[in-house]
């Protein structure tokens, strides 16, 4: 499949999901009837509305996790507002203030930082169809509508309906969410799922007590009192700032060693990138855990920072080594991996950089593992690294005398021929899979 | 009234828990990391460059004293604190061979050298995150005689990158006696003698043991984990 066919078709499946989700929510709009059913809900709703708008539009944006950079989806703030309207005022009020919500907050978001309209669309429909499967579960915890003051067995109530109806709310969303994700990044849908499943409860569960202060305060004290919410939400808003900017700096400090790297040895042609991008699908074929495969991801692209410590004059030498030079090459994994040492969120890469040398039957460097003591993340870079260093794109434009570039069969066979020796038979055999499938348009470039 | 204290008193704590959370602790925090992952960088310059090993900590140690001594304000000391960290990245861009020659370097090595500045700030600039520290690296070779309006910290910044070099040619003594010599001229009158100070009431050589003993340490713990990883891998595998 060429690449514009997938796009065409990646779009034909966006279509017909969102307007499979529309046609779901619209029906259910209709079913839901008026929200306004007695005096004083059309004021509440405006009201409610506003307070939730104003919250959605204070809340930065951020993608979900890189892996899947999800465009237009967000998990909303507003949520601890409808489920409080969900569980207090009724289902249809629930899901009207949602499908509002979401409809006037994208509708903003989209005109402020000119983003596409269509996930406005999509968005709106999956959060009706999110607070509409919630509200169902709410209203089995429903109060009674005239306030009697909040007793014990009231406020049990409140708390128990309460997580069921934002775990089942999430739940839903996480859902629908990975689908959407799944069809239109043409990602596996298993994978979006779990990634999606793991920051869930992080994102769920400081809504918790939010929206059970809401509750009481709106139960007890009407709209008036939804005023004395806003300085705990501001805390948190600032609090999840603050934990967005750190997931923030940690890929920036990679990206910014990654930078690094290149300053001091002129790779050419996107040889880390490649390297990390192929070692990341292997990990994925070989069934490792998400999480492992970004690591991997990381760990790949600065697999050779030790080589910004080492003098350029023997890096860049055209001919053959000698024994001394040969050993000061032979530092760089364990260079690399004491420079990210004292760095305490990156030592999970560190193994896969300091042993990305060794080889299995204990001939590598710089401490002659053997078999199974390298980690699986050090053997994969190998490979990979090997790979894109015989077809020639490491450097291209100062190619060593004794090491032509390789056509890309040549180099397979070179890794064949070294497995179980140099490299680990398996990752081999994956990583075989991973270049067949490799896209045309990058092999043109590279096979000639 | 007195469910009402009671709950206000929850409130009222509560509230200021939750404020010092995410006001005090989590910026805190969020310092720390960023400095700890600037590390990073530091050490691998160190390691470039034979002979620095450890200088960082010990600079980032006495600009902290200074700045206190200084009375440089609070965002402004975060700032100095990173651009400690950042200041020689650019030496990435410097050839080896000249980094680390031994003799005197001519005029032109000298003008080579002086351009990892520019190269620091130029990457700085490159990270969102650090964008903010740029105009301190980029200043961290100030002479005063040239630019004596600009900030207080990047003339501390340049006098203790300088005393860290001079010492490292001779010793701290004369190190310091050549910054007396040039204050008001190269230096800010003001920072040196905050320097001179401060290394009176603890002596440059009272650092230099901590120094010697923390590479020492450094090295005592990195070799065993040489083979306390292999161990662990090993033992992870079966």
């Amino acid at each position: 499949m060429t690449p514009d066919e997938r796009r065409g078709s990646l779009r034909k499946r966006f279509l017909l999901w969102s307007g499979l989700l529309s046609l779901g929510a619209a029906s259910l709009l209709i079913k839901a009837g008026s929200p306004i059913q007695r005096e004083g809900h059309l004021t509440l709703l405006l009201g409610l509305g506003t307070v939730a708008l104003v919250a959605e539009l204070l809340l930065v944006r951020y993608p979900l996790r890189h892996a899947y950079t999800s465009r237009g989806i967000w998990m909303s703030v507003s949520t601890p507002v409808v489920v409080a309207a969900l569980m207090l005022y009724g289902w249809a009020m629930g899901v009207w203030l949602d499908a509002m919500i979401t409809f006037g907050a994208g509708l903003l978001v989209a005109w402020l930082k000119q983003s596409r309209l269509r996930w406005v669309w999509l968005n709106t429909a999956q959060s009706t169809l999110c607070a509409a499967g919630a509200g169902s579960f709410a209203a089995l915890f429903a109060l009674p509508p005239q306030p009697e003051g909040l007793t014990a067995e009231n406020f049990a109530r409140l708390a128990v309906g309460l997580f069921g109806t934002l775990t089942l709310y999430s739940a839903i969303n996480v859902l629908l969410m990975s689908i959407t994700v799944a069809l239109t990044e043409g990602v596996r849908f298993k994978w979006v799922l779990r990634e999606s499943l793991l920051d869930t409860p992080r994102e769920t569960l400081p809504m918790f007590p939010l929206s059970l202060l809401l509750m009481v305060v709106l139960y007890l004290y009407g709209f008036a009192g939804l005023l004395t919410v806003l300085a705990p939400y501001l805390a948190l808003r600032q609090a999840f700032i603050l934990y967005m900017r750190q997931h923030e700096l940690y890929h920036q400090t990679i990206r910014s060693l990654g930078f690094l790297i290149q300053r001091a040895h002129p790779y050419t042609g996107g040889h880390l990138q490649r390297v990390a991008q192929w070692g990341r699908k292997v990990a994925e074929r070989l069934g490792l855990p998400p999480e492992r495969c970004e690591l991997l991801y990381e760990a790949a692209l600065l697999h050779d920072l030790g080589k910004t410590v080492l003098d350029e004059r023997v890096l860049n030498k055209p001919g053959r080594l000698t024994p001394s030079e040969w050993k000061q090459i032979q530092r760089h994994p364990q260079l690399g991996a004491e420079i990210l040492s004292n760095v305490p969120f990156l030592d999970a890469i560190v193994l896969g950089i300091a042993y990305h040398h060794e080889r299995l039957d204990g001939k590598g460097y710089p401490h002659g593992l053997r078999g199974d003591q390298i980690p699986i993340e050090a053997r994969i870079i190998a490979v990979v690294d090997a790979f894109d260093a015989m077809i020639g794109g490491e450097s291209p434009s100062q190619q060593r005398p004794y090491r032509h570039p390789l056509s890309i069969q040549e180099a397979l066979a070179e890794l064949r021929r070294g497995a179980g020796s140099q490299f680990d038979p398996q990752v081999v055999a994956i990583f075989e899979q991973v270049v067949q499938e490799w896209t045309p348009l990058t092999r043109k470039a590279r096979d000639r | 009234m007195e469910t009402i204290g009671v709950s206000l008193g929850v409130i009222i704590g509560s509230l200021g828990a939750l404020g010092y959370y995410a006001f005090v602790f989590l910026p805190a925090q969020l310092h720390r990391w960023r400095c700890q992952s600037l590390r990073a960088f530091a050490r691998l310059i160190e390691l470039r460059t034979q002979g620095r090993y450890g200088d960082t900590e010990l600079m980032v140690e006495l600009a902290m004293r200074l700045s206190a001594r200084l009375g440089i304000p609070k965002g402004e000391r975060k700032r100095l604190e990173m651009a400690v960290y950042l200041r020689d990245i650019g030496m990435v861009s410097i050839p080896y061979a000249l980094l680390n020659k031994p003799s005197p370097l001519s005029p032109l090595e000298q003008l080579t050298l002086m351009r990892h500045a520019e190269i620091s700030a130029a990457i700085a600039e490159q990270i969102p995150a650090l964008s903010e520290v740029a105009p301190l690296i980029r200043l961290h070779h100030v002479v005063y005689a040239q630019q004596p309006d600009a900030p207080l910290s990047a003339h501390l910044l340049a006098a203790l990158s300088d005393l860290m070099e001079l010492a490292h040619q001779s010793d701290y003594e004369t190190a310091l006696m050549q910054l007396q010599a040039e204050a008001g001229h190269r230096y800010h009158p003001q920072v040196v003698q905050a320097i001179v100070a401060e290394l009176q009431t603890r002596p440059l050589e009272a650092w230099a043991p901590l120094r010697r003993s923390a590479a020492l340490w450094l090295g005592l713990i990195l070799y065993p984990l040489k083979d306390l990883t292999r161990l662990l891998v090993e033992f992870s595998r079966h």
